[in-house]
């Protein structure tokens, strides 16, 4: 089970690693903008669309790997002073109360609409934009789907942690 | 008669959140399982789930939240590359030998900090770890210096920019044309971040000066609290002044400058504030500083050329003229971006960049992850009729406006005690806000009283993040009752600040009007 567990950390390891480096790339394409803008005169819907793209990947991809790190910041007042074990018991009743059901029907709610701009392939947001926003509303099943593997991945790790007898 | 979902629901947050899962993933989940437990009761139309998709999509292609990452790195670079430390160091050093004067070079630095970086963990861990030892060797009194830390680092919160005003414009301007469609117009007005930080910009200098009031009157009246330092230092040179203090202002000035006047929208601002972060971490971090000196006089050029003359080519008639300009400042933005490139790669081979570049995301990512599950959960609160609840219980407060607006103030002030200043803004404002609005009060006068009422969130205890940062990084001698001890008197003077700007609007609204 621990294995499992350390091949599904793999995955939002591997996608936060690559992820995060939108961050500088937002930055810079940002800035190169303004540079275009203000005194060279010239903009591009397209590649202000390109930053808007990189923003919502960002978050949304780099959701899962924030998970992973335990960076979702949490109300610690009576958990910090919790043992392991209740630690352990609240996370899991966590995940199956609160993370699974609530990706899922966010997951089945959101689908149509996902699906329908893949099925026509929909265009870019504003004219002269990116013609992708079918990649744009995919992020929505994969901040779930990210989400639901390592939120399986925590589970295991709190049943073992219960299931190991008192130190 | 059904079950009241909407109170069941309010009160199913808070315990879900106390329990110490992320908040994120506790709000989503009390919105599904009300969702399913209302459609089984019949009280919930599970249809409007299918509006979820559009929600979501609406966070992707929000811009005025892009501004929220670009901030966030210009934050983390900076703090990364340890400006804070030089500045408490050199403020200290000049302020220090007055009575008083270390209290308020903290509460300086804090504010130049709060304008450049915003990130309130990391001013309070930085100046916790350098100038809270330094205040306790020359004998302040410990809660005394805990308070100011722990206060002056929330400073980030109200003085701009910073997120929580991003978000908080974004939550009122909805507010504010939900309350317009309300009264029945047709022609709507909205509200820019740009007035947000401007109604922000005094009423958070006024708290700087309240705060600076409060250290020397106690020193005054006091002098055994707030003791003149004993140790000898040396005055800074000029030099050393100017280096320390100057590109933060420069930064601050610029960023404010071109957001305030209206010039560049704020997630473009905020990118010109993140090349400068990485330049001036790059100089930190030893990239040659005639380099750094030319890239950085090259992009003001720029800066200066964009405002006095700008070339437009995209414009058909661009003739030789157009072209040879263009290609002069082709050549200075080359100049720009080897510097930026050399930056780039010295902070990288300092092995601050990918720590930079994690913490970009995962605070981005808690913030949205917050943002996107408080709006399913309103949602379903609205989808139980939990909206007219609100206005009905506002309205039934005594004194009529005033009295809602003072309830509204004493509820966002107890749940900040529990609550983080994201899910207060995102789950509750929308829902009080409107009918505020449609009581009668100004917007932005409104949005300011809100933010240094969410600002004080953070330091009251249990769970205020100022305090929880500080007990993290203050010397092991400082008890955690010192530190309540020492906020105590702070939160009455952000109450004072509260009523300073509710009684006299013109401090919330005269710049913006001007401006505006």
């Amino acid at each position: 089970m621990l294995a499992l567990a350390d091949r599904l950390d793999d995955v939002n390891r591997a996608v936060g690693r690559i992820v995060q480096w939108s961050a500088l790339a937002m930055v810079l394409l940002q800035f190169a903008l303004v540079v275009l803008r203000y005194v060279f005169g010239l903009s591009y819907i397209f590649w202000n669309e390109a930053v808007l793209y990189l923003h919502a990947a960002l978050f949304m991809l780099g959701a899962g790997y924030t998970f992973l790190v335990d960076a979702h910041v949490r109300v610690d007042i009576f958990y910090s002073r919790a043992t392991p074990k209740r630690k352990a018991a609240i996370d899991c009743l966590g995940h199956v109360l609160f993370l699974t059901p609530a990706l899922v029907l966010l997951l089945v709610y959101s689908w149509p609409s996902v699906r329908r701009s893949w099925s026509i392939l929909e265009g870019p947001i504003s004219v002269g934009g990116i013609p992708a926003s079918f990649l744009l509303k995919s992020l929505i099943p994969a901040f779930c789907i990210l989400l639901l593997i390592q939120g399986l991945a925590r589970l295991m790790r709190d049943i073992l942690r219960l299931r190991a007898s008192d130190p | 008669m059904t079950l009241p979902f909407d109170l069941l629901m309010f009160a199913a947050l808070i315990g879900a959140i106390l329990l110490g899962y992320p908040v994120a993933f506790s709000i989503a989940g009390v919105a599904a399982l009300f969702a399913l437990a209302g459609w089984a009761a019949g009280a919930f139309d599970i249809g409007l789930m299918g509006a979820l998709g559009q929600r979501v999509f609406g966070l992707l292609t929000n811009d005025v939240l892009i501004a929220i990452p670009l901030f966030v790195f210009m934050g983390v670079v900076l703090e990364k590359s340890r400006i804070a430390e030089d500045l408490l160091e050199t403020m200290g050093r000049l302020f220090g030998r007055m009575r008083g004067g270390l209290g308020v070079s903290v509460i300086l630095v804090g504010a130049l900090l709060a304008a450049s970086t915003g990130i309130v963990g990391a001013t309070v861990v930085a100046m916790g770890m350098i100038a809270l030892p330094t205040m306790l060797r020359n004998g302040y009194d410990p809660r005394l210096a805990s308070g100011t830390v722990c206060t002056s680092g929330t400073l980030g919160q109200i003085i701009p920019p910073s997120t929580l005003l991003i978000i908080l414009s974004d939550v009122m301007s909805n507010a504010y044309q939900q309350a317009q469609f309300a009264e029945g117009k047709f022609t709507i007005e909205t509200i820019s971040v740009g007035q947000i930080f401007a109604a922000a910009l005094l009423p958070g200098l006024l708290l700087v000066a309240i705060y600076i009031a409060y250290g020397l009157i106690r020193a005054w009246l006091r002098p055994g609290d707030a003791p003149a330092m004993h140790e000898s230092v040396v005055a800074p040179t000029r030099a050393e002044i100017l280096q320390a203090v100057l590109p933060p202002i420069l930064l601050i000035v610029a960023v404010l400058g071109a957001i305030l006047g209206g010039i560049a929208s704020p997630s473009e601002a905020a990118s010109v504030g993140a090349v400068g972060a990485i330049l001036m971490a790059g100089h930190r971090q030893g990239v040659a500083p005639a380099l750094i000196l030319a890239g950085a006089g090259a992009l003001l050029l720029l800066a200066l050329a964009a405002g006095l003359a700008p070339v437009r080519l995209q414009r058909s008639d661009a003739g030789l003229l157009e072209w040879t300009q263009g290609a002069a400042y082709a050549g200075l933005l080359a100049i720009g971006s080897i510097a930026i490139a050399a930056a780039v790669r010295q902070v990288f081979t300092a092995g601050m960049l990918m720590p930079a570049l994690t913490g970009t995301m995962t605070i981005t990512a808690m913030i949205f992850a917050t943002i996107l599950t408080a709006s399913m959960f309103s949602l379903v609160f609205v989808g139980f009729g939990g909206e007219d609840r609100i206005a009905e219980i506002l309205g039934l407060m005594p004194g009529g406006a005033t009295g809602a607006l003072i309830f509204s103030m004493a509820l966002i002030f107890v749940l900040g005690f529990f609550l983080d200043f994201v899910e207060i803004t995102v789950i509750l404002l929308p829902l009080l806000a409107p009918a505020l609005i449609l009581m009668g009060h100004d917007p932005l006068w409104l949005a300011v009283l809100i933010a240094i009422n969410l600002q004080t969130s953070f330091l009251t205890p249990p769970f205020g993040f100022s305090l929880f940062y500080l007990r993290g990084a203050a010397p092991p001698e400082i008890t955690t009752g010192q530190i309540y001890a020492g906020v105590a008197p702070y939160i009455g003077l952000q109450v004072v600040g509260i009523a300073l700007v509710g009684l006299i609007p013109w401090f919330a609204t005269g710049l913006a009007d001007w401006l505006y």
